[in-house]
């Protein structure tokens, strides 16, 4: 084990069907797939096309039995004897259990939100990376070498020390993919490697990706994009709900039209779609003014440390400003600023031309829309529609079930009304999320980093609804580190960097 | 800083007092136990921690004994004042004092504990014990849960407030408030807690045999025998208190 | 390298009936003790009362505690534990804050009640012992107290098994039902190890007893009866709640629920609100 190169190993699976528990269509249908050694494989497919599903049952994070009723064959080939390692899955009670510790030995998995990979219970990088050997039983001196080597291997030797909370998000896929591989399975399949990361993060990993396959392992990536490391893989699956759309080599896939239904993002190839709405509305009052505003978390610091300095900002109605600027720049401390959940230290915010100071958030919402990252944070109820009309009665009282219909349409969610929150599509999520922003109508509509984990379908839908609120007389502040879709669909763009906020 | 100890030695000493304390039941050596307790914080430069937090249990808890029995006591004879149906008796008092010095001394020398006591070395200690590793995992997870816990409700509230959710006042209103947050914090915690797991099989959790451990824990033959010791002395202690209320009658 | 099986073998009779037994020793620990603290109640407290009582409640009660944890925690699923910290931090956040509110009431079993519905009695009794063990680093006081919690566990899984989830209304009245038996089982040790309650706002209540002339133990049970049977139907009236938000992937996931179809069958968005 921790030679030179893992064992080779080749994984072949043919999923008949898989269905969920309590679910009555199947997640995943008549998908094959195979992984070699020293191959990259990339599964693409949209939100909620079942590649996640197909990588988990891959690597037995999902069972048959325990999650769903899995009927197909997980085949393991080793080199010997090719009946050996090949479990057949008929959906019944007598299907063999796969034992998760075992089937990891060979099979990695590295989930899309790195944290879950974590165990949650060790202080250090190191400590962590050892839970596995841990729980082997493993020699003390043998742990040391292996994290050592392993640390060496995913670039975290200058980390060990740290505490796993404290990383940034490329040193936290990292510390992921170190956990997956500390016992050096031959096959590693990767959830959205790149998702999230800048572009120094991603470089790193995709480094990394690249030395596991020189070493003889057998990789397979999902993704929703066609990105710099899904263009490397010898072999392309294209998924759509639960089916195999397509599948091939990249050259024939993207040559011809067939990824356009997927939902696939096609990274660079998309060409510009400016904002309906004619021109960049002028002469109007602000909807939303900054005005010489000055925020740092210390109030007591010098001026040249604050976060922010001197802003001045406005935006009028229908129109749309992108506002652009590298990780860790004040970006999503600025949107905290234009409905008071952040207050300035210095200067004032204006809403329809009244200043904010004293007001509740709460209050400020009824004007100014503010859409966060993370849905899962803002659902709180049983079913799309219920969730979308929440508190819409008060607002516009027996239109209210209109205005709700009316905004689960305009994200392309009408037809999901019945379904729970929570097991929408991630796309899904954050378009159901804007619609119970849209529904309220506010004058200012403020987002922040909306196009995150969206598919293609999901894209197309956030720039429509994007362009009908502006249309119909919103304000709209986009906050974003995608400087192309920035340019595409803003009248303006201004870039925030070293607490200064300036047009470009 | 005083020379590290192993997390049983502290918790051997703890219990053992603890239990010492307990059959001894009288108050001057409650006394003695919780003002050793604080005297050993305040050398160990944790004082004020272990102070804050058992005032603040402790603090309810008193005013809760001295209400019960300063006022009412049936059993009190010697009656100091007496209004209506509360006698303040003296009989009372003692008894309050009696007990409430009792779980002072037994919520300082554990606080003393907690705040000594390095959870992940005793994490370490207790899976080399062979117990079972899930106790651990709980004991650590939910210590490194909480602040994790706070963080996303605040996020959550923040979201919502950002939706325009206003909390006003009156009863009602803010019940709605938290189930408002709570769902969402609850689902996203057991969502997350799903992945986790898979990740946690995959990774040997449940593989049987004995574990290993990254982090060393330093012990010793001296520490070891104090352990042993620890325990005996407690053993005896509450064996003596059996044997001394059964035959003699007096409970 | 040798090809170890990737499957795993059927669990083992010897070590099942090892746990097994572990978990009646538990049970009979919990038992007998409140058994003897309940025959050998002092009739005068003035004397003295209560070393040994408070000795056998406290390692009576922690030592059976202990014995179910170590019995029902390897057999339970990962998926289980994992969210047992989520449990555990509910109750003590929110047991915690009640605590301060002088209210009579704990609002500690959230979690526990959670766990049970979801995961089965064996599960909400460990989550209930667990739960007191590790509050207990913040507040000790709430360490005697474990069997009791373990019992809510244990009984709210038992209504769940039986159904009482599948109604909105039933829950409440076991968790009515299940207040008096835990009321009944922790009097002792509120009485026996601390001599009253730690809160203010039971206290009181405590004090009215008193006056009346019951003693001690009479006084603190009668006021568990009515402190926590309405509190358990709070309780587990909240966690129905939160279970009915959760998404059918995500209870379907619990062998438990989908067994004993513990949750009512239809998604409650269909049953209209």
């Amino acid at each position: 084990m921790n030679g030179d190169g893992a064992a080779r190993i080749t994984l072949r699976a043919a999923i008949g069907s898989f269905i969920f528990h309590g679910e009555s269509t199947p997640a995943l249908s008549c998908v094959e797939i195979e992984a070699a050694p020293g191959r990259l494989t990339a599964v693409l497919g949209g939100s909620g096309s079942g590649k996640s599903t197909l990588g988990r049952l891959l690597a037995a994070w999902l069972a048959g039995g325990r999650d769903g009723v899995l009927r197909g064959t997980l085949h393991l080939d080793a080199g010997g004897d090719p009946e050996d390692g090949s479990l057949v899955f008929s959906g019944t009670d007598d299907d063999p259990r796969i034992d998760p510790a075992a089937w990891a030995d060979h099979v990695g998995y590295v989930p899309q939100d790195a944290l879950a990979m974590l165990s949650g219970v060790r202080g250090t990088v190191e400590e962590e990376l050892a839970f596995g050997l841990e729980n082997r039983g493993a020699e003390r001196a043998e742990m040391v070498r292996i994290v050592a080597e392993t640390a060496r291997r995913t670039g975290l030797t200058g980390l060990l020390e740290r505490d796993p909370a404290t990383l940034s998000g490329g040193e936290l896929r990292r510390l992921a993919v170190g956990c997956a591989i500390i016992d050096d399975p031959g096959v590693l399949i990767l959830d959205e490697p790149l998702a999230s990361l800048d572009a120094a993060g991603a470089r790193t990993v995709m480094e990394l990706i690249s030395d596991l396959l020189d070493r003889g392992v057998a990789v397979v990536v999902l993704s929703q994009q066609v990105d710099q490391l899904t263009r490397l893989a010898s072999h392309w699956l294209v998924l759509k709900d639960g089916g195999v759309m397509a599948a091939g080599r990249p050259g024939q896939l993207l040559g011809g039209d067939l990824l356009a239904g997927s939902g696939v993002v096609v990274g660079g190839a998309q060409g510009p779609r400016p904002v309906p709405a004619t021109s960049a509305p002028t002469a109007a009052a602000p909807a939303l003014e900054l005005d010489g505003v000055s925020f740092g978390f210390e109030s007591s610091g010098p001026r040249s440390s604050r976060l922010l300095q001197n802003v001045d900002f406005s935006v009028v109605p229908g129109e749309v400003v992108a506002v652009t600027g590298p990780n860790g720049a004040g970006k999503s401390t600025l949107l905290r600023l234009f409905n008071g959940l952040l207050r300035p230290l210095d200067g004032e915010v204006r809403v329809g031309g009244v200043g904010i100071a004293g007001v509740p958030t709460g209050i400020v919402a009824e004007r100014l829309g503010l859409l966060f990252q993370h849905p899962h944070d803002q659902l709180f109820e049983r079913t799309a529609q219920r969730e979308v009309l929440f508190g819409l009665d008060r607002l516009f009282g027996v239109d209210a079930p209109m205005k709700a219909a009316a905004a689960l349409a305009s994200v392309g969610l009408d037809g999901a009304e019945d379904v729970h929150p929570h097991e929408l599509p991630g796309s899904g999520q954050r378009l159901l999320a804007l619609a119970t922003v849209l529904a309220r109508e506010p004058a200012v509509l403020a987002l922040d980093e909306p196009t995150v984990a969206l598919d293609a379908h999901g894209f197309e839908r956030l720039t429509a609804a994007v362009s009908a609120a502006a249309g119909r007389g919103a304000a709209v502040v986009i906050v974003t580190h995608d400087l192309a879709f920035a340019q595409a669909h803003a009248h303006r763009t201004m870039e925030l960097k070293d607490g200064v906020l300036v047009g470009c | 800083m005083t020379p590290r100890f192993h997390p049983l030695t502290l918790l051997a000493a703890a219990a053992a007092v603890l239990a010492i304390t307990t059959a001894a039941s009288s108050w001057p050596v409650s006394l003695m136990v919780a003002a050793g307790a604080v005297a050993l914080a305040a050398a160990t430069g944790s004082a004020r921690r272990v102070l804050l937090a058992g005032g603040a249990i402790l603090a309810p808890f008193w005013l809760s004994l001295l209400v019960i029995h300063g006022l009412f006591y049936p059993e009190g004879r010697t009656v100091l004042l007496g209004f209506g149906p509360a006698r303040v008796t003296a009989e009372g008092i003692g008894f309050a004092l009696d007990m409430g010095l009792r779980t002072s001394a037994f919520v300082l020398v554990t606080m003393l504990f907690s705040f000594s006591v390095r959870v992940p070395e005793l994490v370490a200690a207790l899976n080399s014990r062979r117990l079972p590793p899930q106790f651990g995992y709980v004991l650590a997870s939910t210590l490194m849960l909480a602040p994790i816990i706070a963080a996303r409700l605040q996020k959550v509230r923040q979201a919502q407030e950002s939706r325009g959710l206003v909390v006003e006042k009156g009863l009602r209103s803010r019940l709605n408030a938290i189930r408002l947050q709570m769902v969402p914090l609850v689902l996203g915690l057991v969502h997350d807690a799903g992945t986790r797991a898979q990740a946690l099989d995959a990774r040997g959790f449940r593989r049987p045999g004995p574990r290993s451990s990254y982090r060393e824990v330093s012990d010793s033959m001296g520490q070891r025998g104090f352990r042993f010791c620890a325990l005996l002395l407690a053993a005896a202690a509450v064996v003596l208190r059996i044997m001394a209320s059964y035959p003699g009658g007096q409970s | 390298m040798s090809q170890p099986s990737l499957t795993l073998p059927t669990p083992g009779q010897q070590a099942g009936r090892r746990r097994r037994l572990l978990e009646l020793l538990g049970a009979a620990a919990i038992t007998a003790t409140f058994v003897f603290l309940v025959l050998t109640q002092p009739a005068d407290i003035a004397g003295g009362l209560g070393s040994v009582s408070a000795l056998v409640a406290l390692g009576g009660f922690l030592l059976g505690a202990v014995l179910l944890i170590v019995a029902v925690l390897p057999t339970l699923p990962t998926s289980t534990v994992v969210l047992m910290p989520v449990a555990l931090v509910l109750n003590i956040v929110l047991g915690q804050l009640m605590g301060t509110s002088g209210l009579p009431f704990y609002f500690d079993a959230i979690g526990t009640v959670l766990i049970a519905v979801l995961a089965g009695p064996a599960a909400g009794a460990a989550t209930g012992a667990l739960s007191s063990i590790v509050w207990s680093f913040i507040n000790p006081t709430v360490l005697p107290f474990a069997a009791g919690a373990a019992l809510i566990g244990f009984l709210a899984g038992t209504a769940a098994r039986y159904g009482l989830f599948r109604r909105f209304y039933l829950a409440p009245v076991a968790g009515f039902v299940t207040g008096i038996v835990a009321g009944v089982v922790s009097a002792p040790i509120a009485a026996f190890v601390f001599g009253g309650t730690s809160g203010a706002g039971t206290g009181a209540i405590v004090s009215a007893f008193r006056a009346m002339g019951d003693t001690l133990l009479a006084a603190i049970t009668k006021q568990a009866l009515i402190s926590d049977p309405m509190d358990k139907a709070i309780v587990f009236a909240i966690a129905a709640m939160l279970v009915y938000a959760l998404p059918r992937r995500t209870t379907f996931q619990f062998p438990f629920v989908r067994r004993f179809n513990v949750l009512a069958g239809k998604a409650p968005a269909q049953r209209g609100a």
